[in-house]
């Protein structure tokens, strides 16, 4: 009970090093929920902390690169949680969606996203049609490069998040997504340009392996866009007959603050 | 007529997150803890410029993406960039070789399994890694720790950021020297509570007994000292 009259605040930088025994981290970690001022606090002293541990950084043994390799190659994938804490579902949604904010991607990040993402691509071709997947590959390289080249994370209504990389200057946009709702085979997740006015179909999102979507590559894009994905009947529709599951505005990042 | 027309349920509109994206692309001045620069909270101001940091931060957490997706290539480059923070880490926190090498190991294999539950809001990729190989190896000094009792001088001088180690260390950069320079503009009491703490594996209670400090004073110095930190590393600004 006495800990109860303690400013709980203070706890935050023996929190973020690890120096709370369990009952009190516990403890901790349930103020941290109500409290979205700590979960910021608390993401900066943890920042600091890595800065911490990357001051100690050492060359490795060489023979620990292949044994977790080779663990890693023999070991199944844990899925993702959807949510740990529904004690305060509105306030951790409003929490998490300020966090999952859109990231500009410097330039020279876009070289290595290229390779990853056209690394993700040949890994879900493995079925055939290379022809128009090394197409796309290309189409894909193409939006990485561009000098205009955003990324944005968004969650969306219906769980999970929807990644949008996109350039307006080669009016192309790569998507892909993770951790939505599964659909009865009835069903499909379809792509749009949105506009006002006017919904252009985008593509299908393909099934999904782990969770995940494998990269879908959309053309003429214009400026004032924005992607857009609903649930429609198997096979798509021409017109989005539901509302949107998620918006991502496909716009030049904002000037100033 | 044509489109939807309905309520925009969730709208991502770029501008609006610009905050993080500007955290993200905060550079630092090369030499650390200069006092000019800040704002009136004392926060650093971000300087204009490039920033290499901001976008190697960015790079990573899409590499942790694909790794979820099972992408093992993925997790060789997510491997080539952190084995090496995680290795050091673990081995300042116990000494041992061998038993650092075998928690290595078991972080980077979380690492791999556990990819999907990386959650940005909580920090970045980096940080979520680090958090898994420092709460790894404390779980591992803190079962042994009950049978060897280290003194208070020798558990403070292990602690410390030595400079033979900062010199020894792979790759020696300039955020290494930050963070000597920064753990150096500390008050004494900070600095050891916080490296007793982090690189010792102590708990708060357990630095206060060492160092014969009341337990409300460390509790307090260890906060205000990571605070100096954030500050003097420009994290958050």
């Amino acid at each position: 009970m006495k800990l109860l009259r303690q400013d709980p605040h203070t706890l935050g930088g023996a929190y973020a090093l690890d120096a709370l025994d369990n009952a009190e981290r516990e403890r901790f970690e349930r103020h941290l929920q109500r409290c979205e001022r700590c979960m910021r606090d608390v993401r900066d002293l943890h920042e600091t902390a890595t800065r911490l541990a990357l001051a100690v950084a050492q060359v490795p043994p060489l023979q620990l690169r292949e044994r977790v390799l080779d663990a890693a190659a023999r070991t199944s994938q844990n899925p993702p949680v959807i949510d740990q804490h529904p004690a305060a579902p509105a306030r951790h949604a409003r929490a998490r969606r300020h966090a999952w904010a859109p990231r500009l991607v410097g330039l020279a990040a876009v070289a290595v996203l290229a390779a990853v993402v056209v690394l993700g691509f040949r890994q879900a071709a493995t079925q055939g049609r290379l022809d128009r997947v090394q197409a796309q590959e290309q189409a894909i390289e193409t939006v990485l490069n561009a000098p205009d080249a955003r990324i944005v994370v968004h969650r969306t209504s219906g769980g999970g998040t929807a990644t949008a990389v996109f350039s307006q200057v080669r009016h192309k946009m790569i998507f892909t997504t993770a951790g939505l709702p599964p659909l009865p085979a009835s069903k499909v997740y379809e792509l749009w340009l949105l506009a006002p006015g006017s919904a252009r179909p985008a593509g299908l999102l393909p099934a999904p392996t782990g969770g995940r979507t494998a990269p879908l590559l959309a053309s003429g894009l214009a400026s004032g866009d924005t992607a857009g994905v609903t649930v429609e009947p198997t096979g798509g529709t021409s017109k989005p007959t539901n509302p949107p599951i998620v918006e991502i505005k496909l716009g030049p990042k904002a000037a100033g603050g | 007529m044509s489109g939807y027309d309905g309520p925009a349920l969730v709208s991502a509109t770029p501008g609006t997150m610009r905050k993080d994206a500007v955290r993200r692309d905060t550079n630092l001045p090369p030499m650390g803890c200069r006092m000019d620069g800040m704002d009136t909270r004392g926060k650093r101001v971000p300087e204009p410029g490039a920033d290499p940091g901001g976008s190697a931060d960015t790079k990573l957490d899409w590499l942790l993406v694909q790794v979820a997706r099972g992408d093992q290539n993925a997790f060789e480059q997510v491997y080539d960039r952190l084995a090496g923070p995680v290795y050091g880490l673990i081995r300042k926190v116990l000494r041992d070789r061998a038993q650092s090498e075998e928690v290595a190991q078991e972080v980077l294999l979380e690492v791999w399994r556990n990819a999907s539950r990386f959650d940005s809001a909580k920090g970045g990729a980096i940080t979520w890694v680090m958090m898994i190989a420092h709460r790894r190896a404390i779980d591992r000094v803190r079962s042994v720790s009950a049978e060897v009792q280290r003194d208070q001088k020798s558990a403070v001088a292990e602690a410390a950021l030595s400079p033979d180690e900062v010199a020894e260390a792979v790759e020696a950069n300039l955020d290494r020297e930050r963070v000597r320079r920064c753990l150096n503009s500390l008050t004494d009491l900070q600095r050891e509570s916080i490296t007793l703490a982090y690189y010792g594996g102590y708990t708060y209670r357990q630095v206060a007994g060492l160092l014969n400090v009341a337990l409300g004073t460390i509790k307090t110095r260890i906060r205000d000292g990571l605070i100096r930190m954030r500050d003097c590393l420009g994290v958050g600004a």
